[in-house]
């Protein structure tokens, strides 16, 4: 047992864990385990199996700004098949949606749409989109006005090209936005996964975002790197 | 002058950002009605309000909710109300869309074949059990004319002797108790199960594949056709791929470390199942699986595209000449 902070109302991290409030008591959505902090339900968040989790256990500088604010409007590209969602959803919406917030998923496959649609039934919040990331004619409409929060995690070629696209179109003013790059999906460099992504960091600052924090998964989650700007 | 519209309202704006006029859509309580709206708006296409207001203002320009040109301006917001409706329908969108999947036959084909590959890969260990296990008590009986008949022969009789003098041969000295050859006879009945499940399930592959891919079948054949569309994740990408890519398929571990160390190229992958290929000789068969490879990509094309199905003629015209390949090459290449 490790000393106890607080990132938000509904995260917690004790020692190197991480945990949130379960917005659906008694449930495991994942396999991850549960545990009663004062008479309230937690769920680990884990690290290898959520590029978020792992970002924010890998965080040095930016722990408490990572997540979004409670309440917020998000949009999720990439969604899978709901992990780092779900925790996602505990914080923003939490149980029955007190904090009013919205979190838009989109992902291309029906499969992980099928475990997303289930998902939403039982979290009051989720919004699951059928949809290709590059294509917002498709969706775009989903998006009613920009959000606050943006987080992408795609692995295809071109990934930071989306996201630039993405953060121009849909993220507020002010807004985060959270790019988790995954170098092998990139085109294969003599130089190594460290030159990929000094290169995409360049590039997201041509694109004219601020780079606050990269941040390697390393050992949780191997060649991938996440990147927290601000525009 | 700007014509903006979303789902539910469209509103047009003069040069300098004011609003001057907004036309509303009530409907939105209604969630399908809501979900062939975004549908029309997925398809760049207007809803009534916008065909309304363009009518009215023909020289602004339409541009959909989010679009870069919009100025900014004060375009009518939807309620929260609206929004849960949308959110609703973004729902319901979902569903349909995981629900149209089923209705994907390269998914459904995927699933049959690879079940039934898996099925045959346990067929094959258990069948080869049940050789072993009555080879042991019965050492003299030979199998190797009619594995197949062996099962059923197991569970016609109810003891060992009874089998001896089935298969014609005297019984040995040693035999299982009767609780094992209760075993044994168990095990038979499952082998011949499990055979009539495969030969069921391969059924529905043939003629699964027959249908989504016509002409390739009728080439290669329909479980190879379904191979070969299950291998190239669906019959979109199938169509897609170079003749060189549809004679390699299934062979990639060859190709790669063909590419990464230098060693000989393969000369076929699935496509090798195909008697015109594995009935030819050693140094024939690369130059067949070229051709071969090259008619199937024609054939996959005209079955993605709507093509018309490829008729006897058309095969017998690929017979003939793989049948001149083999003539042409006869002789084996000299070392």
């Amino acid at each position: 047992m490790g000393k106890k902070r607080r990132l938000s109302w509904a995260v917690m991290v004790d020692g190197r864990a991480i945990w949130t409030l379960n917005a659906v008591p008694k449930v495991s959505q994942y396999g991850e385990s549960l545990r009663k902090f004062k008479g309230e339900e937690y769920r680990r968040w884990d690290p290898t199996r959520s590029k978020l989790g792992a970002a924010l256990s890998r965080s040095r500088k930016s722990q408490y700004d990572l997540l979004p604010q409670e309440g917020d409007t998000c949009l999720y590209l990439g969604a899978g098949h709901g992990t780092s969602l779900s925790h996602l959803h505990d914080h923003v919406c939490g149980m029955d949606n007190q904090k009013d917030g919205r979190i838009i998923a989109i992902d291309l496959s029906p499969r992980c749409l099928r475990d997303l649609v289930h998902l939403s039934t039982i979290r009051p919040g989720l919004v699951p989109v059928l949809g290709d990331a590059r294509k917002h004619a498709a969706w775009g409409i989903m998006v009613a006005s920009k959000v606050d929060w943006l987080l992408q995690d795609v692995s295809q070629a071109g990934q930071t090209e989306i996201f630039i696209n993405a953060v121009n179109r849909f993220l507020k003013p002010g807004g985060k936005g959270l790019l988790s790059l995954k170098a092998a999906s990139e085109r294969f460099s003599d130089a190594g996964e460290k030159e990929v992504f000094n290169q995409v960091r360049v590039q997201l600052e041509d694109a004219g975002l601020t780079v606050e924090e990269q941040i390697d998964l390393h050992g949780l989650e191997d060649n991938h790197c996440l990147y927290y700007i601000t525009n | 002058m700007w014509l903006w519209y979303d789902w539910r309202a469209a509103a047009v704006a003069d040069s300098n950002g004011n609003i001057v006029d907004v036309e509303e859509w009530n409907g939105w309580k209604d969630t399908d009605a809501v979900c062939s709206r975004m549908d029309m708006i997925a398809h760049m296409a207007m809803t009534p309000e916008a065909e309304r207001l363009s009518e009215r203002f023909p020289d602004a320009k339409v541009l959909i909710h989010g679009d870069d040109e919009l100025p900014d301006a004060n375009w009518p917001i939807p309620s929260s109300e609206a929004l849960a409706a949308l959110d609703r329908a973004a729902i319901l969108l979902s569903k349909r869309g995981v629900d149209a999947a089923a209705g994907d036959p390269d998914r459904r084909l995927e699933h049959i074949l690879r079940a039934s590959d898996e099925l045959r890969a346990a067929y094959i260990t258990i069948e080869g059990r049940l050789v072993e296990w009555v080879g042991l008590f019965l050492p003299e009986a030979r199998f190797e004319r009619d594995r197949s008949a062996l099962a059923h022969k197991v569970i016609n009789c109810s003891n060992l002797s009874e089998l001896a003098d089935e298969i014609g041969i005297g019984m040995p000295p040693k035999g299982p108790t009767d609780a094992e050859w209760d075993s044994l006879h168990d095990w038979a009945q499952s082998v011949l199960e499990i055979k009539n499940r495969l030969e069921r399930m391969e059924d529905v592959v043939r003629e699964l594949a027959s249908q989504h891919l016509q002409s390739l079948s009728a080439l290669l054949g329909p479980i190879l056709a379904a191979r070969l569309c299950v291998e190239a994740h669906g019959r979109a990408r199938l169509a897609r791929l170079p003749a060189g890519t549809m004679q390699i398929l299934g062979a990639e571990k060859a190709f790669f470390n063909h590419l990464k160390t230098g060693s000989p190229s393969p000369k076929h992958g699935h496509i090798f199942m195909h008697p015109w290929i594995s009935r030819s000789p050693r140094w024939m068969r690369g130059k067949i699986a070229r051709t071969v490879a090259a008619k199937a990509t024609i054939a996959a094309r005209c079955d993605e595209f709507g093509g018309e199905k490829w008729d006897q003629a058309t095969i017998d015209a690929v017979a003939d000449r793989v049948e001149t390949i083999r003539s042409e090459n006869s002789t084996p290449p000299s070392r």
